[in-house]
């Protein structure tokens, strides 16, 4: 029995040990510094988005869209999956040839699934959008998911799976073994391993450095805030062109504000802190969209702390400096929708060397030049 | 040097009083639209009622409130239905809102918060049903605006305020139904001697409950509350007496209450470390006797920092205008501060013995039936908390994002105590170790700014 230790409990962690438990003769160790999905991976804002998609990220991006089409296969739960749409609204008609040339560097590259529409198929897929908004880019088949209730299939798919889940557990040491092995080390326990993920997030750099190995990569603290229950408008994910928003209704009515506005970040403490005058920011562009919202009340806001490489797309891949141990992390604020393909071909990469899922953009080499 | 007070309750206005005194020009926020606070809340304007009649034998002590509120208001920034939202400790600033949309951030130097208490509440079926309310809102609908919740109302709950608002009830023409307390006298009986801390306090609650029963209003000790039955308003309160008989009183509303927890709230956004206080059944922000937190510039004072009453409240208001003055150097009265101290340090042992003869009932939330409505906001049941403390949700904050428990335009104020009872329970452990519900920012619900 081969034995796998994957450091991380977030979503990509999981996913990974799902993935590797699932595969015959390996037995997975997943450790979790703090609690399963503690930062981000508990509460982004759930999307599950092809839509404008980095295009290096774009074939990762659509075979995890096919996952998630079955996601219960994969995991047993829907993950309060909906399927609405994401939608990128243009608000002049300069973003609006700017949302066609995007759409004509995607079908360029033999992809279908981002399509440009009218105002009249705009106000038919968001009628409460403010009217000055003259087409969009559209992707019918993304939509957005519960995180917390992701994280938790994902959790117990991968201890159905026979992984083991050690939660307040952060690793101090990554060594090589006498006999080969790898080594990491708690402040409890130390466990010999074949196979080692670095999914730390946030905290991958320093798992790297423990391994003598340097990547660049920072991190950041989207915030967002929640309102109260509204009466159901709107059924898409919806962003504009030329500012930052991200604005969606959930389930219950609830409508999430985001955008990447940046919250204030302590990584030694391990949290971070809203500012709320950026946040004003995207709360005003919202009810500009939406003029319904305007006057609905902010119940909430959070952060929660990611890793961010320098150009925004994750390091997947072999370390160069401890062969065995396997990085995934630096999603950037969009790793959400990628966790279960991604998890798919980092447990690929160790259980078998290599993977015929399109993760060859994410090696670090790229940062070499 | 800038100075801000938020709350214009009994510790609000004496805090401001010392500092007026000092010669400073604080900055005063009040979120009502006018100051006394919940317990010398004034009736709107125009209305003619007499002190004697809206605060009874409190009149003397709203009257010389009052007074001094309107003395105080001329001579500070006075911002009344303003909400302070936020605060951002670092750099010293507060986020307020006036009347529902003007938003403001202001600069503080040293910053005193006088945020008050709300009711514990207890959930059992039927709570949600219009005409269940807590103790301390059925007294505002009389005091403040002279109506009642009821023409034939039940309440529910333990400690002072149960017997007082029942009293008030009854005075009014509104006769309670029947006075549901959860403590045995038997457990009021072991706390009596700590309750001759303050002797005119203590007889003064043994005459409400006597003058309760002249009045033949029927109160149970030792009791428990069953559920609150009715077609889409109250009609009756199924209930079990200490002989574990069960009862059912026809009523028309029902107002409950267990005591109060603080409105912590902003010393939590200011960074203030907080405890569990045992005796009180509540997490306190951390303070010592004068009022001084241990973050820098910022004080506490009231039932905001620890459930007092009234009279306590303005002692530690003062007090903690005190300790500000003389943490900046600045003139403060030696005399008047010798005088607090004694007095808080009598008053807290009243208090002691007060959290002891009525405890809150932790054992009736931990047995809550899983189908009981837990957090009705987001309305999750018990059994739905306790599905979540099964899988990874042993803390607060961890059950809250697993079961939205505490999500809600309450944000856990109200559900929050419960809760936590709730969890320990499934869990096996004390109620302190599942710990609190971290402050965000909002602290309450505002509009979203842009606003028509």
């Amino acid at each position: 029995m081969n034995r796998a230790v994957v450091i991380g409990g977030g979503l990509h962690g999981l996913s990974t040990a799902l993935h590797l438990a699932r595969t015959p003769g390996w037995q997975v160790t997943v450790l979790e510094r703090r609690h399963v999905g503690r930062h981000s991976s508990g509460v982004n804002a759930g999307g599950v988005r092809r839509l404008g998609r980095d295009v290096r990220e774009i074939a990762l991006s659509a075979v995890a869209f096919e996952m998630w089409s079955n996601i219960v296969a994969l995991v047993g739960d829907d993950c309060g999956f909906q399927p609405g749409g994401q939608v990128k609204v243009a608000e002049n008609e300069a973003e609006l040839r700017k949302l066609e040339g995007r759409a004509a560097q995607v079908r360029d590259l033999g992809w279908t699934h981002e399509e440009v529409v009218d105002q009249a198929e705009v106000r038919r897929l968001l009628p409460a959008i403010a009217p000055h908004v003259v087409g969009a880019l559209v992707c019918r088949g993304d939509g957005s998911a519960d995180p917390m209730r992701t994280v938790m299939a994902f959790r117990r798919a991968a201890q159905e799976a026979g992984a083991a889940i050690v939660e307040g557990s952060g690793v101090t040491a990554i060594e090589r073994s006498a006999a080969g092995t790898l080594r990491v080390v708690t402040e409890e326990a130390s466990y010999e391993a074949e196979r080692v993920a670095n999914c730390a997030g946030a905290w991958a750099t320093r798992i790297a450095r423990m391994a003598g190995e340097e990547i660049p990569c920072g991190v950041k603290a989207s915030m967002m805030i929640v309102t109260e229950r509204l009466p159901h408008f709107c059924t898409p994910t919806v962003g504009p062109t030329g500012r930052p928003l991200s604005f969606k209704q959930t389930a219950v009515g609830t409508v999430v504000i985001g955008g990447g506005h940046q919250g204030l970040n302590d990584p030694e403490r391990e949290t971070s802190t809203v500012l709320f005058g950026s946040l004003a920011h995207a709360a005003r562009i919202a009810g500009e969209l939406f003029p319904c919202v305007k006057g609905a009340r902010i119940m909430r806001s959070w952060t929660g702390t990611e890793a961010r490489t320098p150009d925004e797309i994750p390091v997947i891949g072999e370390s160069r400096t401890m062969p065995g141990l396997f990085h995934s992390f630096g999603y950037s604020g969009h790793g959400f929708q990628l966790s279960p393909a991604a998890g798919a071909a980092v447990a690929e990469l160790m259980a078998r060397g290599a993977t015929n899922l399109p993760v060859a953009p994410f090696t670090q080499a790229r940062f070499d030049a | 040097m800038k100075v801000a007070v938020v709350g214009a309750g009994p510790a609000g206005v004496r805090a401001v009083e010392q500092l007026v005194r000092a010669g400073l020009e604080p900055t005063w926020l009040e979120e009502s639209p006018d100051g006394g606070g919940r317990i010398y809340q004034r009736p709107p304007a125009g209305f003619r009622r007499g002190y004697r009649a809206i605060y009874g034998a409190d009149a003397g002590r709203a009257r010389r409130l009052h007074a001094t509120l309107e003395a105080l208001k001329p001579r500070c920034d006075w911002r009344p239905d303003t909400l302070v939202w936020n605060i951002r400790t670092r750099e010293r600033l507060l986020d307020t809102q006036t009347a529902g949309r003007r938003r403001d951030t202001l600069a503080y130097d040293a910053l005193i918060l006088c945020t008050g208490a709300m009711d514990r509440i207890l959930p059992i079926p039927g709570w949600t049903l219009p005409g269940v309310t807590t103790l301390g809102g059925a007294q505002i609908a009389l005091k403040a605006q002279g109506v009642g919740i009821g023409a034939r109302p039940v309440f529910i709950g333990t400690g002072p305020l149960l017997v007082l608002a029942a009293l008030q009830y009854a005075k009014a023409g509104a006769p309670p139904a029947l006075v549901l307390d959860t403590t045995s006298f038997l457990t009021k009986a072991m706390a009596a001697a700590g309750l001759l801390w303050n002797l005119p306090t203590f007889l003064r609650g043994l005459r409400y409950t006597a003058a309760l029963r002249m009045k033949g209003v029927a109160v149970a000790e030792d009791a428990t509350p069953i559920a609150i039955e009715g077609e889409g308003k109250v009609m009756a309160l199924r209930w079990r007496d200490s002989g574990w008989r069960e009862h059912v009183t026809p009523c028309d509303a029902v107002a409950m209450g267990w005591g109060l927890k603080p409105e912590a709230q902003l010393a939590d956004l200011a960074g203030v470390p907080f405890r569990f206080d045992a005796t009180g059944h509540n997490w306190l922000p951390e303070r010592d006797a004068a009022g001084r937190t241990p973050v820098p510039g910022v004080y506490l004072a009231g039932d905001g920092a620890g459930i007092g009453g009234a009279e306590v409240a303005e002692l530690a208001g003062a007090r903690a205008a005190l300790a500000l003055l003389e943490d900046h150097a600045l003139p403060a009265d030696l005399a008047l501060r010798a005088h607090l101290d004694g007095r808080l340090r009598t008053e807290a042992r009243f208090r002691a013995a007060l959290e002891r003869a009525f405890p809150y009932p932790a054992h009736l939330a931990r047995r809550m039936e899983d189908a009981t409505l837990l957090c009705r906001c987001e309305a999750i049941t018990a059994g739905e908390l306790r599905a979540v403390a099964r899988y990874g949700g042993s803390e607060a904050n961890r059950a809250k994002a697993l079961s939205r428990v505490g999500m809600g335009r309450c944000q856990g104020r109200v559900c929050g105590p419960p809760a936590a009872e709730v969890l320990a329970a499934a869990l096996g452990v004390p109620v302190e170790q599942v710990g609190r519900l971290r402050g965000q920012p909002p602290v309450k619900p505002i509009p979203l700014p842009g606003a028509a």
